[in-house]
C-alpha cells in the first residue's frame, strides 16, 4: 500500500477554524477540491470569504476566491452599518425645504429629500430646513436647520421665506428645492424668487442621467440644467431608501424680517362628507360584509371619516357612485383606509395602492384585504361598528 | 364703505388633454370672485387686464362672465408680460389684485402674481377660495391640501392667487360676451430671456417612479422610520368588539387622524360644493 496513513488528530487540527467562540469550529472541506471543478460550491465560496479572526462570522466576497487566500488588502473593519456617513466640507450644498404638513415627514418630504440627495451625488451635501425629526438622518440629510419659532405659525409665510433667504445667503447652496404645494413650499419658493430675484423653475418632474431636470409644459417636456431654485412635483419621484447620515444641527443665521402682515385665524372645521374621495385624508369604507348602514354612518361620523364603499355596495345603491373606491371608481390617496367587510378584490385594491395605513375588519382570515392591512381584525363588522362609534364619542368627551 | 379698485389678471388657458384654447379655470374663478365682491361694495370697479393678443377669441368668454370691459396690453404671444403689466398696474394702484394660481401656457410657474405683488408693495395670500372684506381688513379662506381650510387675516392692499377648485367654471353668457368691450393698448414686447436655454421634447407620460433600494437591512430602516414598527401587520382574531374598537382608535391616534375638532363638525363649505 503506497497510500500514506492518515493522522485523524492532525487533520482535525488543520481543519479547525479560528475565532469559533467557546466551542471549537471545524471546516470540513479544508482542502479545496480541484480549482477547475465545473460545479460552483456555495459552501466552499462562503468558507473562503470568511474573514478570520472576527468574533461573529464576517464575509468578504471580494477576496480572491480562486486562491482561497485573503486579498492583498488587509481586511479592515468596514464602517459598521449603523455609523452615519459624514460629510465635512462638500463641493456644494443642496437645500431641501420641507413642508411636514402633517407635523411629521410624509411621502412628499421624503420624495423631496431623495431628489436633493440625487442632485447632491457623492460630492455634495444635503441641508434640510425642517421641523426637527429624528427620522431625517435616515432620510438623507447631512445637516439639519430647524425652523425658528417665528416661522412655525401657519400664516408666517413671509417669515419662512425670509428664513430660507437668510439660509441661502449663509450656506450658498447650489440648488434650493421646495415642494410644489401652492400654499406651502411652492409659496415659499415664489416669495423667495420674487424677493431675491431668483428664477424659479416649478413642477420639476424628472431628472435625466446627465443631471438635467425636466418638467411638463403643455404637450412638451422642457429640459434644462438644474436651476438654483425649483419646486418638485409630488408623486413624480420615488422616495429612495437612504443610507444613514448625520443630520447634524446647523445654526441658522440671523433673519432680517419685518413685521408679519398675515395673521392666522385658524383651521375651519370641514365636514368630511363634503370632501371628494381623492382629497380626503381618512376613509371608512364598507363592503358586502356590512349590512347595518346606519351603524356604518354613525361610526364614520364619530371618527370624522369620509364614507366610501366597494363596488358591490355602490351597485346596490347603498352609497352614491362617486363614493366607490377602486379601478372603476376613485383612486384614493388617503392617509388611512378603514375597510369594513371588504374582501379586497384586485379591482378594489388598485384604488388604494397609494394609501399608507390600512385597517381591515373582516370575518374571513384569508381575505386579501387582511394581507394588505397593517391592523387586521377578524370580527363581525356589525358588532365592531357600534362599539367604535361609542368609544370614539366617549374619548372625544373625556379630554 | 368706499368702493374698491379690483384688478384681475386674465390669461389664456389651454385644455390639458386636447390642447384647445380655453379660459384658464383659475383666472375664470378669480374673475367670478372679483365680480361677486364688486357687487357687494358700491362704487367698486373691476379692472380686468390681459397681456397678449387682443383678437384671441377666448377673451370673449371672460367677457361673457359679466365683465363690461377688458383691457388688453397688445403684445405677441410668448413675450414676457411682466414689464408691461407692472407698469400698467403701478399706474392703477389697485386695492386688490386677484390672479389665478398658475397659467396654463408657457412657463406657468405661478410666479407672476408674486413679482407684481412685490413691485406694488402688496401683501400676498395664496390659494384663496373665499374672501370677506370689512373696511380695509380682509379675511381669507385658504384651501390647503386634503380638503382642509384655513382662515387668514390681512390688510389692503392685497394680492390673492385663486385656484380653480373642483366646482365647474362659471358659464359665459352669449349676450354679455357680445356686449363687453375689449380695449387694446399698445405695449412693449420683450422676449423672455430665460426660455432660450431650454431643450423641448414632445411630452410623454413617464413610468411610475420606483424607489431605489439599498442592500442590507431594510427592515431596520423601516422600523426606524415608522418608529418601532412592531405593531405593523397586527392581527387580532375574534376580539370582543370593545377591544377591537379600542385597537382601531389607538391606531388612528398614532397616525394622528383623531382630533378633538371633530366634535364640532359643521357643514361649512367654502367651495360651493353641494352638500350630501
Ligand atoms: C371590470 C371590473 C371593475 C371593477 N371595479 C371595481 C371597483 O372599482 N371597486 C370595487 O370595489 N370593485 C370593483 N369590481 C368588483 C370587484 O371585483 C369585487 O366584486 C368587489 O370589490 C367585491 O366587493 P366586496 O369586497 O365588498 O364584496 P365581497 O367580495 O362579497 O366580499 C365581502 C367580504 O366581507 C366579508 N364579510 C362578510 N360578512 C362579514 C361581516 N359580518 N363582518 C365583516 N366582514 C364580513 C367577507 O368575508 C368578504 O371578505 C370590479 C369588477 C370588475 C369585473
Ligand atoms: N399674459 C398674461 N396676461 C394677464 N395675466 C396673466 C398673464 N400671464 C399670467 N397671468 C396671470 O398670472 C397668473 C399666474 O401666471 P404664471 O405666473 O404665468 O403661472 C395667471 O393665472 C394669470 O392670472
Amino acid at each position: 500500500m503506497s497510500r500514506p496513513r492518515l493522522d485523524p488528530r492532525a487533520l482535525r487540527l488543520a481543519r479547525q477554524v479560528e475565532g469559533g467562540g467557546k466551542r471549537p469550529r471545524f471546516a470540513l472541506k479544508a482542502d479545496p477540491p480541484a480549482l477547475h471543478s465545473r460545479r460552483r460550491d456555495p459552501r466552499l465560496l462562503r468558507m473562503r470569504a470568511l474573514v478570520p479572526g472576527a468574533r461573529r462570522p464576517r464575509y468578504d466576497w471580494k477576496r480572491d476566491a480562486a486562491s482561497g487566500a485573503p486579498s492583498a488588502v488587509p481586511a479592515v473593519d468596514p464602517v459598521p452599518a449603523n455609523e452615519p456617513i459624514r460629510v465635512e466640507s462638500p463641493a456644494f450644498w443642496v437645500l431641501a425645504v420641507l413642508d411636514q404638513s402633517t407635523g411629521a415627514l410624509d411621502e412628499t418630504d421624503l420624495q423631496l429629500l431623495s431628489v436633493a440627495r440625487r442632485l447632491a451625488g457623492d460630492e455634495g451635501g444635503v441641508v434640510a430646513l425642517a421641523l426637527a425629526d429624528p427620522v431625517l438622518a435616515t432620510a438623507g440629510a447631512d445637516r439639519l436647520a430647524v425652523w425658528p419659532a417665528s416661522a412655525v405659525d401657519p400664516a408666517a409665510a413671509e417669515a419662512r421665506a425670509a428664513t430660507v433667504q437668510a439660509l441661502v445667503e449663509s450656506v450658498k447652496p447650489r440648488h434650493v428645492l421646495c415642494s410644489d404645494d401652492p400654499v406651502a413650499g411652492g409659496d415659499i419658493a415664489r416669495r423667495l424668487a420674487a424677493k431675491a430675484g431668483l428664477r424659479l423653475v416649478s413642477a420639476v418632474n424628472s431628472l435625466t442621467a446627465d443631471g438635467r431636470i425636466g418638467r411638463r409644459a403643455g404637450d412638451e417636456t422642457w429640459l434644462q440644467p438644474a436651476p438654483a431654485l425649483m419646486t418638485i412635483m409630488p408623486g413624480s419621484f420615488a422616495a429612495d431608501e437612504q443610507a444613514l447620515r448625520e443630520a447634524r444641527p446647523l445654526e441658522l443665521p440671523p433673519i432680517a424680517f419685518e413685521a408679519a402682515r398675515l395673521a392666522n385665524i385658524g383651521l375651519l372645521p370641514v365636514d368630511p362628507e363634503s370632501l371628494p374621495l381623492d382629497e380626503t385624508d381618512f376613509i371608512a369604507s364598507a363592503g358586502n360584509g356590512v349590512t347595518d348602514f346606519a351603524a356604518f354612518a354613525e361610526a364614520a361620523a364619530a371618527l370624522g371619516a369620509t364614507r366610501a364603499g366597494s363596488r358591490v355596495v355602490c351597485d346596490a345603491g347603498l352609497l352614491p357612485r362617486d363614493r366607490q373606491v377602486g379601478a372603476s371608481g376613485t383612486v384614493v390617496t388617503a392617509r388611512c383606509y378603514l375597510a369594513l367587510g371588504i374582501a379586497g378584490a384586485p379591482q378594489h385594491l388598485q384604488g388604494i395602492t397609494g394609501v399608507r395605513h390600512v385597517i381591515a375588519v373582516n370575518t374571513d382570515l384569508h381575505a386579501e384585504m387582511i394581507k394588505r392591512a397593517d391592523l387586521s381584525i377578524i370580527a363581525d363588522a356589525q358588532a365592531v361598528m357600534p362599539a367604535l362609534a361609542r368609544l370614539a364619542r366617549q374619548r372625544q368627551e373625556k379630554p | 364703505m368706499t368702493g374698491l379698485a379690483i384688478v384681475v389678471l386674465l390669461s389664456l388657458g389651454r385644455h390639458p388633454a386636447t390642447g384647445r384654447p380655453r379660459r384658464n379655470p383659475d383666472d375664470a374663478r378669480a374673475l367670478a370672485t372679483a365680480l361677486a365682491l364688486a357687487a357687494t361694495r358700491s362704487g367698486s370697479r373691476v379692472l380686468a387686464v390681459h397681456a397678449g393678443d387682443p383678437r384671441a377669441p377666448v377673451l370673449r368668454d371672460y367677457l361673457g362672465q359679466g365683465l363690461d370691459e377688458l383691457t388688453v396690453l397688445d403684445m405677441p404671444s410668448g413675450s414676457d408680460p411682466l414689464p408691461s403689466l407692472r407698469e400698467h398696474l403701478v399706474a392703477l394702484s389697485p386695492d386688490l389684485l386677484l390672479t389665478g394660481q398658475r397659467a396654463e401656457n408657457g412657463e406657468a410657474s405661478g410666479l407672476l402674481p408674486y413679482l407684481l405683488a412685490e413691485a406694488l408693495g402688496m401683501t400676498l395670500v395664496p390659494g384663496v377660495v373665499g374672501l370677506d372684506l370689512q373696511g380695509d381688513q380682509g379675511r381669507f379662506t385658504q384651501a390647503l391640501p386634503r380638503g382642509r381650510r384655513r382662515q387668514i387675516e390681512a390688510r389692503l392692499p392685497l394680492a390673492a392667487t385663486i385656484p380653480a377648485g373642483t366646482a365647474g367654471l362659471p358659464l359665459p353668457s352669449f349676450a354679455a360676451a357680445r356686449r363687453g368691450r375689449i380695449v387694446s393698448l399698445p405695449a412693449l414686447a420683450s422676449p423672455d430671456p430665460h426660455l432660450v436655454a431650454i431643450e423641448r421634447q414632445p411630452w410623454r407620460q413617464l413610468p411610475r417612479p420606483q424607489p431605489r433600494r439599498l442592500k442590507g437591512s431594510a427592515i431596520d430602516r423601516l422600523k426606524s422610520m415608522t418608529g418601532g414598527g412592531e405593531a405593523k401587520g397586527r392581527l387580532l382574531v375574534d376580539p370582543d368588539p370593545e377591544t377591537a374598537a379600542a385597537q382601531i382608535l389607538d391606531r388612528l391616534g398614532e397616525i394622528g387622524l383623531i382630533r378633538a375638532s371633530h366634535q364640532s363638525v359643521t357643514s361649512r363649505d367654502t367651495d360651493g360644493r353641494t352638500e350630501r
